[in-house]
């Protein structure tokens, strides 16, 4: 646990001024490799269809999936293609999974004049009893009905389903499986505590004062200029900080000075410069102690498609003059001290939540290293890049820490895969909602909440 | 002793000044370890309590622990006020650490208060924000130049930060997109600062001066110093009259006497900004010109007079010209002296016409040597003056 030697040191600055103070080194940067070339792209041309990423995505996610199901369901299964079926046969078909959804928001449906619609303001979930199941290969389409949840799962995900199909063209499904975990990936994590601490949300540039204490109470803690020596002295085994995404609050994306006139929004200046600024001056009081990657998010200034791109330098002049900051994608991999991290800033989770059945963030966290995808409704909901070659999302090797950021609260599992695979998923939580960010033990995969609290008018506590 | 000061420090910020006096604040302010800074804090209260006259002072307290919620150890670190403090213990199953936040002469409300203190000490120390704090974390330094090709400003910022030449860190920390017009008319504003620095000192330490001058009002210009040459030539022309016109009161005698270190000066300075170069070109070549009218003058006056104070030598010659407007013999001098000041309203406008034309050293002679004949002949006629009777 962090600070757990702390205790005797507790009370010692309630004292007189002693001999000089002590200084404490931080953890030296060790075995640091960033994995998310992947996500990283270079020219971007939008001049491809979407189709194109189903294709690969279903070409690279075959081979395995056809292996689960020999394993699952016996090597002697027959393996089809929709063009192969044959009524009353039963079979496993490899496929795409499409969810036809009736509320689900279409543009074309908006501009339709025929329709005369009020365009369908957000829902948190557009999920309805009415919605039917689809599977799609590289030529052909069925409907699919039996034994399988269709409120649950999303469009976008490749499984393997097994049964057969009907006399009126529905395939009846008997079972399913998905990609399951990937393989494991070796281990060499610390034989010492090392800390990272996670955070997301900051929430910079919202009208509302009270995190601001909060944050600053995080980077003093991180910085070591908080706390007694012994929780100095741990704090000083915190060999990174990753920050995931929404540096910047929704209140900086007020899109009103679009719709105005010219004359009236002349003098205003956009909420996210002052943001940003005050990101620049939070950032390089970390920098000056400690390694920082920071990951954009929903609201920060960058592209909105998945992958996002790093926030660009010039933004943080202050900061960036630090080799300490990193400014990374979202999704983000990176191999820190042996360990290997993989997450997002929360787009991906939260959009299977708007179109799934389930309700538990770790949960999804938890389904989407199951469907071996990391955002599988992308490009049908979510913004994406219309990959051609290859799909980056796809989990080829299982991480040891996966998380998500901007979740409603924190939640942590250790999950034991069945060829040896250990991940701890963990849901970092909104830190301008719940001031807890989460510091988790690369020695032993332990994740722990730290929430900061000041006093307001109303305290209680 | 230094131990008691502090006390009286404390004594004074948060009692005459009224001020919120956190850790943070006071180790920034007295320069001190942040531990020592809570130390201290802890020690005044419990001296001020003892003396019963601590009922004015508030107490805030940093509170960290262990806490069981929702299912897990969380840790918890709070911000509480005194009379909050022992709930707050009681809660934590383990205290990691206790001390003392802020110390203050109004009970707060709320802690935003803290938080702007905290800010604004900061926001001053920002290049330092690390330097009293627990950690040491070596890994935290600048990036060096070549890592950061395509952002100058941003290169140049942690050199400008260690640079303690307050110019530089100016010229650093600007965008580089706006570095051309602040550089003009730094380029051009530059010589005039530099000439009005350099008034009333020494010709070696002006020399000095406006040598260092020059490389830290242009820090990123990288222009060779080939144009001296050039730079001369048009110096000799539009300098004086544009000197005169502009700096009248401000004629110290170093002017003339440090015209090639000036030029140096002026040259780098004006050299960033090639746009700058025809107007600076003009003010500096006008102020050269002017020198060397003035060195004419007043080598002339020298020859005259013994050698005395600067600025009196240059009233001198001021007066002396007055005297010889009002001497019928050299009214000759009349029309050069007030027509020098007001040729060289007008003489910027032919000068850099003569400039354009005429590019080499050699060609400088007629152009400025019309106003130098005439000087020359004022010489003359000054010679023959002082031979005839004393001035």
């Amino acid at each position: 646990m962090f600070s757990e030697h702390a205790g005797p040191t507790a009370q010692g600055l309630l004292a007189p001024p002693s001999a000089e103070p002590p200084t404490f080194p931080r953890v030296p940067v060790q075995g640091y490799s960033d994995c998310s070339q992947p996500f990283q792209l270079g020219e971007r041309s939008f001049s491809r269809q979407y189709a194109h990423i189903y294709a690969v995505r279903l070409a690279g996610m075959r081979p395995g999936l056809e292996q689960r199901a020999r394993s699952r369901w016996g090597n002697d299964i027959a393996l089809r293609k929709l063009s192969e079926l044959q009524a009353g046969e039963k079979c496993c078909v490899v496929g795409t999974l499409f969810k036809a959804m009736q509320l689900q928001p279409s543009i074309l449906q908006e501009i339709s004049e025929e329709h005369n619609l009020v365009p369908q303001p957000p829902l948190p979930k557009y999920i309805q009893p009415s919605d039917e199941l689809i599977l799609e290969d590289e030529l052909q389409r069925i409907k699919l009905e039996g034994a399988i949840d269709v409120q649950r799962l999303v469009t976008g995900t490749i499984l393997a389903v097994y049964g057969s199909e009907q006399d009126d063209g529905r395939f009846l499904v008997e079972d399913h499986c998905f990609a399951d975990l990937p393989p494991p990936l070796p281990w060499n994590g610390p034989s010492s505590d090392r800390f990272v601490l996670l955070a997301s949300g900051l929430g910079l540039g919202s009208v509302s004062g009270e995190a601001l204490l909060s944050t600053q109470l995080l980077v003093d803690v991180v910085t070591g200029q908080l706390g007694a020596e012994g929780e100095q002295s741990c704090a000083a085994h915190i060999a990174r900080v990753i920050l995931a995404g929404n540096l910047l609050s929704q209140n900086t994306q007020s899109r009103d000075t679009i719709n105005k006139a010219k004359y009236l929004t002349k003098k205003t200046q956009a909420a996210s410069v002052e943001a940003v600024k005050m990101l620049d001056e939070i950032l390089l009081q970390l920098c000056t102690s400690v390694p920082v990657d920071v990951m954009p998010g929903e609201f920060d200034p960058t592209n909105y498609t998945l992958p996002q791109q790093p926030l660009h330098r010039c933004m943080l002049p202050l900061a960036s003059a630090y080799a300490t900051l990193r400014l990374v994608t979202n999704p983000y991999q990176a191999n820190l001290d042996g360990v290997r991290f993989l997450g997002t800033s929360g787009q991906n989770i939260s959009d299977i939540f708007k179109y799934s059945s389930m309700d538990d963030y770790l949960e999804i966290l938890e389904w989407t290293l199951q469907a071996g995808h990391i955002s599988p409704t992308a490009p049908d909901t979510l913004g994406c890049y219309p990959f051609y070659k290859s799909d980056p999302f796809i989990l080829t090797e299982c991480p040891h820490v996966y998380f998500c950021g901007n979740a409603p609260q924190f939640q942590s599992k250790l999950l034991q895969g069945k060829e040896g695979q250990r991940v701890l998923l963990v849901t970092v939580p909104d830190f301008s909602a719940t001031q807890t960010a989460c510091l988790i033990n690369l020695r032993d995969l332990t994740c722990q909440p730290i929430t900061f609290s000041s006093f307001g008018a109303d305290s209680e506590d | 002793m230094a131990d008691e000061l502090y006390l009286e420090n404390i004594d004074e910020f948060v009692t005459d000044q009224n001020r919120i006096v956190t850790y943070k604040w006071l180790s920034f302010t007295l320069g001190v370890h942040v531990n020592q800074a809570k130390q201290m804090l802890y020690d005044y209260v419990e001296r001020r309590r003892k003396e019963n006259s601590g009922a004015q002072l508030h107490v805030t307290y940093l509170v960290a622990g262990n806490l069981l919620q929702n299912g897990h150890v969380c840790h918890k670190v709070a911000v509480v006020r005194e009379d909050k403090l022992e709930a707050m213990k009681s809660k934590l199953s383990t205290i990691a650490s206790v001390h003392v936040y802020s110390i203050q002469k109004a009970l707060l409300k709320d802690s935003s208060p803290l938080y702007n203190t905290d800010y604004d000490i900061v926001k001053t120390n920002l290049q330092h924000c690390s330097k009293f704090s627990a950690i040491s974390c070596a890994a935290a330094v600048p990036r060096a130049p070549p890592d950061a090709p395509r952002a100058p400003a941003s290169a140049q910022g942690p050199q400008s930060q260690r640079d303690p030449d307050n110019a530089s860190a100016v010229n650093g920390h600007g965008p580089p997109a706006a570095k051309p017009p602040p550089q003009q008319h730094r380029g051009i504003m530059g010589m005039f600062a530099a000439k009005a620095a350099s008034k009333g000192q020494d010709t070696p330490k002006e020399a000095k001066a406006e040598a260092k001058e020059a490389p830290s009002v242009s820090a990123a210009s990288s222009k060779p110093p080939t144009k001296n040459s050039i730079m001369n030539n048009f110096f000799g022309k539009a300098a004086m009259n544009k000197l005169k016109a502009s700096s009248v009161p401000e004629q110290p005698k170093e002017e003339k006497e440090v015209v090639k270190p000036s030029v140096a000066a002026a040259e780098p300075e004006s050299s960033p900004n090639t746009v700058a170069e025809k107007p600076g070109k003009k003010t500096e070549s006008s102020r050269i010109q002017q020198k060397d009218k003035k060195s004419k003058t007043k080598r002339a006056d020298r020859s005259d007079d013994e050698e005395e104070g600067d600025p009196e030598n240059v009233k001198k010659k001021r007066k002396r010209i007055k005297q010889l407007q009002s001497d019928s013999s050299d009214e000759e001098d009349v029309p050069p002296s007030p027509t020098p000041e007001e040729e060289r309203a007008p003489s910027p406008l032919p000068v850099p016409a003569l400039k354009t034309e005429l590019e080499p050293a050699s060609t400088e002679v007629p152009a400025g040597g019309r106003k130098r004949k005439r000087k020359r002949v004022l010489k003359s006629k000054m010679f023959i003056d002082e031979e005839e009777g004393c001035m």
